[in-house]
């Protein structure tokens, strides 16, 4: 049996680490073949391949040395970085929690979501952080130098290949080669410098003609923040051909640049091309989904299930909506489709719980949350699930049990500051009001993006005489949710008050 | 992720550590049966051949297997076609990897139905030049009723075999590893993905003209050939996994591409119809039908075992199936019609079909509870019971712990500690790397340290942790293993390396270890270090700037009997004056006995520095005397060094501020320096080069300056330790002096501690200061309210105060409710009135002249720093040198380092008056100062 051929078919089914071990094989006998040498770093590559259009965290540095930013302040529905606009469709903030960066909350935790964009570094710093909620200083630092060292461990006798002493010009010019090279380069040492100047050497050496390269190209500059030339890599490659990944990347080239709506544009017209593409309509309802418009990206998930009826992303979300557009018997049919499907984790029984209890379906709620707790295995989870226990509790007034729930979520989760501002009300019925004054304040230092705490601790220092204290809290909790009335009442009375004084 | 499972309708699992990869699966009626029905032919790569006829109703499952036969080579690939030119019936094409055989299976039926036998005949075979890589077959060049093999080698050549005689070979241009290849009937050309990532077509034509001369004879064994002229190519970007011709007339034939993320349509002439990007990785595909027009459907094995089903790009049916297949077919046998077969890369064979059956996923059970209503509502009952009698044990006053329930302490540990420290100084001294010099050299002490296990134990962790001047050896251990017979030992030798003074003498020793249970456990113990480490004994000195007196309610002792170790050369005096000077040239502190009256009196330039002889002193007056007699006791009835307590505080809030405006500085100057950077780097960044205007200067510039600052903060850092460490032992001296005063009680001792706490971490957002003041504040407001109107609780949130003066005039106020008798925990009868007196010093101060301090504004950071230093600095200079008389230059040379503090002192006298308004008994107050007076009046002999 010819070693190459038996490399080769294990590369095929997969076995990369087999594959590896037999070309190294080979070209400990022969340093020179380079159907060997190119299958290796073809398996390697893929041990560690992840989907570029997939990897999508923002670091702090990327954040705040952003040149790219046009205005601060955008025109409202333009941007996805400012709190999402009033004139949403969908349920408010009163009824549908936000993220942190005031985003409403999605059904489906993917990279980004959680994303807020702090001020300042000092701020950025600062925020509370959970393992959850760290994110990278920068993004070239975080998650591909992790990638970078855990791909070193397969090769113990030091790198495959030495970049800094290949001589690019040469293998820019043996297409063969070269693109299994630059992805080698790309994906498995994240050197994105190098791998710039082989993907420009190549892209001349082919005369511009080839739109991989310059998709190539456009990825590199896309690591290195020059969004501008990546947008013009990939605007020319789409030019001379029609190409899922190019549309990709130039509309995630857009949402970094925070140009939603021309994001959407280039989706569409990649979806003129590659009708029902799920990618591409993922990506639209995504974008609608960051801008507050519920309907558009709940249009636009149904349009995915009708291409890919197994699109847990899109089963996820559309449920989501339902379940907090009031119809938590229709979310409760999507959860049970995507239990159907295997899915099987807490935040699917965490939910179902949920959705049973607002169906009146009693009897399901608490095995749900049993389960839930069963199968919940980092604390944050838990937390989370011993939270929602307390709602059910409150809502079978069983105040108890209730308070129990939020300090066993508290135990968990320390920072859960939901938990804090719901025993901060149960301790002001229960009339304690230093604890409840803590409870609330804690609440509101780790979770400025809520609104309950600053209401809450208004109302209490209105209660308590202290009318200044009462006036900035509400305030913030206006700034927090615009159509809070009861805020916008407070804040009234609270001026009335002073102007008499 | 699917609803439903593919259904097994009869299932293999061939042979034993064989592999399979694609191509190794093939159907075909290959006995050319008439009834029509396909047989599943597999080869492995161990080179075993069998034939399958699939029955489920068959029990005996050898009786499946219609023919077995193991060649030497491997077997690659499995075709079944027209390879035969003498008959058009079905014929068996088996690639290894030097030759191409083709075979003939013929039955023979016997007399039963059993008995038919099957017959592998050869009917040609190619020896191949090249190794093989796969093959693929057709009517090249438009033959009929025949098929042509094209064999596909390692290199990238292709070999024509007009069945039983070779045609030509010829280079495929620039291939590197070759890829699935095809004939495409209606161009005639043959179609293959490249490892350029591209699909490549070309005609059978152009490859048979393509030879180098005209007439040589066509010879497999080719070295160059002609560059062989393409004739559409298409780039994918990806490599291609597998590649299918579909012809389903009346549409329009074309081409599908599984490629590793996605699946490409491609029409014959090589346009792009569609594509789809798959969010799996695949592993095969296999088009069986078009249902609608225009429309193919298609079968794609998944990596993450299953099976999806496709029409164009929607997908129409998923299911999971068992396995990874490396290869699907659709056959139809016995009973099932178009069953599809797959096949896994450890030889699993299966024919299934597509049911409706839900991949049924049964959730493994909660452990499922008897509800017994009246009896768990009981159970709960006693259960609210308990906690609550435990909860209300604890601290009833704090809501936050109302129902915390502490643990309780383990009444055995698996280790435990023992340390022994020995009371002598090492014979030779064990100490190194000080940063100062002493005459006398620096002692050492060993401290043995024993563990012991009741059960093995391994890995144990033993740290040791002096306090800040002090070192030792070595402050980590690892042991490897301790069991319970044999405890280990270990010796560390403990010195003083750092210049400074000592705050207390606890050496914390913490071992670490993992318990039986999993759990990481810490034991932790504390021991006590001899006062002879650090303190050597020199001849006292008359005078001093503070004193401390104490009373006791015996005659005198003979110093020279208590402090028998450490007399030095004052070894034969009388026994009534003694000094000891901390090492490093630190302050000398001397003891003095008076001879008539029963106190003791402890003098030293540093009033920080009196804490630990005086510690020493009541610790050795208390063992000596209570040996033959009960009932001694120690008091004090001097004023309260408070002025001199409040100069350190200062010194130590000076240092907090310096730091904090530090680091505000170097807050702006990071902040300037990440503008510049920004500015730069758009700079940098942009096209049209643009003069940097001396921006790089200004970014050097920053730097350094954040540097610098840098520096200083670390340089004050440091000064803060040592004040900080100045301070806590002067709260230790000032607590023990607050209960010699007042007489207290353990218990309140705990609560005076607690509040005035000699712990003076460096945290930069609680620092001392305000939790000492919110402490002090909360004890004034709660067990020390004079009223009822006192009592108001609103605690400010803990800010850093401005300055001082706050503090410090709680704990003048806090001093003097201890003298009129507060007591600090409740229920205790009142004490009796005692008046905190002023001390002398105060008058002293007014005398001495202050400087102003000239330093300019900008100046200002730099110069408080320095005034730091140099106080430090000048503290030693300043010291009495051991028996030389107080010259006029001395006494010079001490006005001048103490001017600073004295004016801050001045400063502070204003405060004090305010306080002092709260004190009724001024009047009192000064009758007091005269008993003072009157007792400077005893003699004091030398």
């Amino acid at each position: 049996m010819d070693p190459l051929f038996m490399a080769y078919s294990y590369f095929r089914r997969r076995k990369y680490k087999e594959a590896v071990d037999v070309c190294t094989q080979i070209l400990e006998r022969n340093p020179y073949d380079q159907a060997a040498w190119h299958l290796k770093t073809r398996a390697l590559t893929n041990q560690v391949y992840v989907d570029e259009v997939e990897v999508d965290e923002e670091g702090l540095a990327e954040i705040l040395m952003d040149d790219n930013v046009i205005a601060n302040v955008s025109r409202p529905g333009t941007s996805l970085r400012g709190p999402a606009v009033k004139e949403t469709s969908g349920p408010t903030q009163g009824v549908r929690p936000t993220s942190q960066g005031g985003r409403p909350l999605s059904g489906y935790v993917r990279p980004g979501t959680q994303s807020g964009r702090p001020g300042t570094m000092e701020q950025a710093i600062r925020t509370p952080r959970t393992a959850h909620t760290a994110r990278p200083v920068t993004s070239a630092s975080g998650r591909f130098v992790r990638l970078g060292t855990a791909s070193m461990l397969s090769t113990p006798d030091g790198p495959f290949i030495n970049i800094a002493r290949i001589n690019f010009s040469k293998y820019a010019s043996r297409p063969t080669l070269a693109k299994g090279l630059f992805e080698y380069i790309f994906h498995h040492e994240n050197d994105v410098r190098n791998a710039l100047e082989l993907a420009a050497l190549a892209t001349e050496a082919c005369q511009y003609s080839d739109w991989w390269w310059k998709v190539a190209l456009a990825k590199c500059y896309f690591r290195l923040g020059m969004y501008r030339d990546a947008e013009k890599q990939l605007r020319s490659a789409l030019k001379s051909d029609e190409v899922i990944d190019a549309y990709l990347h130039l509309a995630k080239v857009y949402c970094r640049l925070d140009q939603p709506l021309a994001a959407i544009e280039v989706y569409t017209q990649g979806l003129k091309q590659f009708p029902g593409e799920t990618t591409l309509l993922t990506g639209i309802a995504r974008i609608y989904e960051g801008l507050g418009k519920m309907e558009e990206g709940v249009k636009y998930y149904k349009d995915v299930l009708k291409s890919d009826n197994m699109n847990v992303e899109a089963i996820a979300c559309i449920a989501t909506n339902h379940f907090y557009t009031d119809q938590p018997e229709m979310a409760l049919k999507f959860y049970r489709r995507l239990l159907q499907m295997g899915v099987y984790n807490a935040e699917l029984f965490n939910n179902l719980g949920l959705c049973c209890f607002y169906a009146q379906q009693y009897d399901m709620t608490l095995t749900c949350f049993m389960r839930a707790l069963s199968l919940a295995e980092d604390d944050v989870v838990i937390g989370d699930v011993w939270f929602n226990i307390g709602h059910v509790a409150l809502g079978i007034c069983d105040i108890k049990l209730a308070y129990q729930c939020f300090r066993l979520a508290l135990s968990h989760n320390n920072d859960h500051a939901e938990a804090y501002n719901n025993l901060g009300v149960l301790e002001m019925k229960k009339n304690h009001v230093e604890a409840a004054r803590s409870f609330f304040q804690a609440s509101f230092v780790m979770a400025p993006h809520l609104y309950e705490p600053h209401y809450n601790f208004a109302i209490l220092a209105d209660q308590l005489g202290d009318f200044q204290s009462s006036y900035l809290s509400a305030k913030r909790a206006v700034e927090t949710f615009p159509d809070h009335v009861d805020s916008k009442e407070l804040l009234k009375q609270l001026k009335e008050h002073f102007s008499l004084l | 992720m699917s609803l439903f499972k593919t259904r097994d309708w009869w299932s293999r699992s061939v042979g034993e550590e064989e592999e399979f990869d694609q191509g190794c699966l093939c159907l075909g009626n290959i006995d050319n049966d008439t009834n029509g029905l396909d047989k599943i032919i597999i080869g492995s790569f161990q080179g075993i051949l069998r034939i399958y006829n699939p029955n489920p109703s068959n029990a005996n499952s050898v009786e499946d297997v219609i023919l077995e036969h193991a060649f030497k080579q491997p077997i690659l690939q499995l075709e079944v076609g027209k390879f035969s030119s003498a008959s058009e019936s079905q014929k068996l094409a088996i690639l290894h990897p030097r030759k191409l055989a083709v075979f003939n299976v013929s039955v023979l039926s016997g007399t039963v139905e059993h008995g038919s036998q099957y017959q592998l005949s050869l009917l040609y075979e190619h020896n191949l030049q090249r190794t093989a890589f796969n093959f693929c077959y057709g009517p090249f060049g438009g033959v009929k009723g025949k098929d042509f093999i094209c064999v596909q080698s390692m290199d990238g050549t292709v070999s024509i075999f007009e069945q039983e005689s070779f045609a030509f070979t010829r280079f495929l241009p620039g291939a590197l590893l070759p890829g699935p290849i095809r004939y495409m009937p209606r161009l005639d050309s043959f179609v293959t993905a490249t490892s350029s990532w591209k699909v490549e077509a070309y005609r059978y034509q152009v490859l048979a003209v393509a030879s180098e001369t005209a007439g040589r004879e066509e010879t497999q064994n080719i070295k160059s050939g002609k560059k062989i002229a393409v004739d559409w190519s298409f780039n994918i970007g990806e490599q291609a996994l597998d590649l299918v011709y579909v012809d389903y007339p009346p549409a329009q034939p074309f081409i599908i591409v599984l490629g590793e993320h996605t699946v490409f349509h491609l029409t014959d002439n090589g346009m792009l119809k569609t594509a789809k990007k798959l969010e799996y990785d695949p592993s095969c595909v296999l088009p069986y039908a078009s249902l609608r027009e225009n429309k193919v459907n298609y079968l794609v094995g998944a990596h993450t075992k299953s099976l999806l089903v496709y029409e164009d790009t929607t997908l129409k049916w998923m299911a999971k199936t068992e396995f990874v297949p490396v290869q699907l077919r659709i056959g139809n046998f016995s009973g099932l019609k178009a069953g599809i077969v797959g096949l896994s890369d450890s030889g699993h064979l299966e024919v299934m079909y597509l049911g409706t059956d839900p991949s049924v996923f049964t959730p493994p059970q909660v452990e499922a509870r008897e509800i017994n209503f009246a009896a768990m509502e009981a159970e709960m009952a006693k259960l609210m019971k308990h906690v609550k009698a435990k909860s209300t044990n604890s601290d009833p006053t704090s809501w936050l712990l109302d129902d915390m329930i502490t643990p309780s302490v383990k009444p055995e540990d698996d280790l435990s500690i023992y340390v022994h420290v020995n009371p002598n100084l090492d014979e030779v001294s064990m100490a190194s790397g000080m940063d100062y010099q002493d005459e006398d050299g620096v002692p050492s002490t060993t401290v043995r340290i024993q563990m012991k296990s009741r059960l093995p134990l391994e890995n144990v962790k033993l740290e040791i942790t002096c306090p800040w001047p002090l070192g030792c050896t070595q402050s980590e251990f690892m042991i490897q293993r301790i069991d319970p017979g044999s405890p280990s030992e270990t010796f560390v030798a403990v010195f003083q390396r750092y210049k400074g003074l000592p705050s207390h003498l606890y050496v914390h020793i913490s071992g670490t270890f993992t318990s039986a249970a999993g759990g990481r456990c810490v034991i932790v113990t504390k021991a006590n270090l001899p006062t002879k480490l650090f303190l050597k004994p020199v001849f006292p000195v008359k005078n001093a700037v503070h004193k401390i007196t104490i009373d006791t309610n015996r005659p005198p002792v003979n110093l020279n009997d208590i402090f028998p170790d450490m007399l030095g050369q004052n070894e034969g005096g009388q026994g009534s004056a003694l000094g000891f000077q901390f090492l490093g040239g630190g302050p000398v502190v001397s003891l003095l006995a008076s001879k008539t009256s029963q106190r003791y009196r402890l003098q030293s330039d540093q009033l920080e520095a009196i804490w630990l002889p005086l510690r020493e002193l009541v610790g050795r007056l208390n063992n000596h005397l209570k040996k033959g007699q009960g009932d001694f006791r120690v008091s004090f009835d001097g004023a309260l060094p408070l002025q001199e307590y409040f100069e350190l505080i200062d010194f130590h809030f000076d240092l907090r501020q310096s730091n904090l405006q530090y680091r505000e500085l170097l807050s702006q100057r990071a902040a300037q320096f990440r503008t510049i950077q920004k500015r730069l780097l758009t700079r940098f960044k942009d096209k049209t080069p643009a003069p940097l205007q001396n921006l790089d200067t200004l970014l050097e510039g920053t730097y350094r300056q954040i540097l610098a600052l840098a520096d200083a903060v670390e340089e004050n850092s440091q000064a803060e330790r040592l004040a900080a460490n100045n301070l806590s032992s002067a709260t230790y001296l000032l607590n023990i002096l607050l209960k010699l005063w007042l007489d207290m009680s353990d218990e309140e001792f705990k609560v005076l501690e607690a509040t005035l706490s000699p712990i003076v971490s460096s945290s930069e957002d609680q620092g001392w200061e305000e939790t000492v003041d919110a402490s002090i504040t909360h004890l004034l407001r709660t067990v020390m309210a004079k009223s009822a109107k006192d009592q108001a609780v609103n605690p400010s949130p803990l800010t850093p105060p401005e300055d001082t003066s706050k503090v410090k005039k709680h704990i003048a106020l806090f001093c003097d409710r201890l003298g009129k008798g507060a007591r600090l925990v409740e229920g205790l009868k009142e004490n009796k009135e005692k008046v905190v007196k002023k001390h002398s010093s105060s008058s002293l101060v007014e005398q001495s002249e202050i400087i102003e301090d000239k330093t300019p504004v900008d100046e200002m950071l730099k110069g408080k720093h320095k005034s730091g230093q140099k106080k430090k600095r000048d503290k030693t200079l300043g010291l009495p040198q051991r028996d030389q008389p107080f010259s006029e230059n001395s006494l010079l040379m001490k006005e001048e380092d103490d001017y600073k503090a004295k004016s801050r002192l001045k400063s502070l006298v204003p405060d004090l008056d305010v306080l002092t308004k709260d004190m009724d008994d001024m009047d009192d107050n000064s009758s007091r100062t005269n008993d003072e007076d009157d007792s400077h009046e005893i003699v004091y002999s030398l």
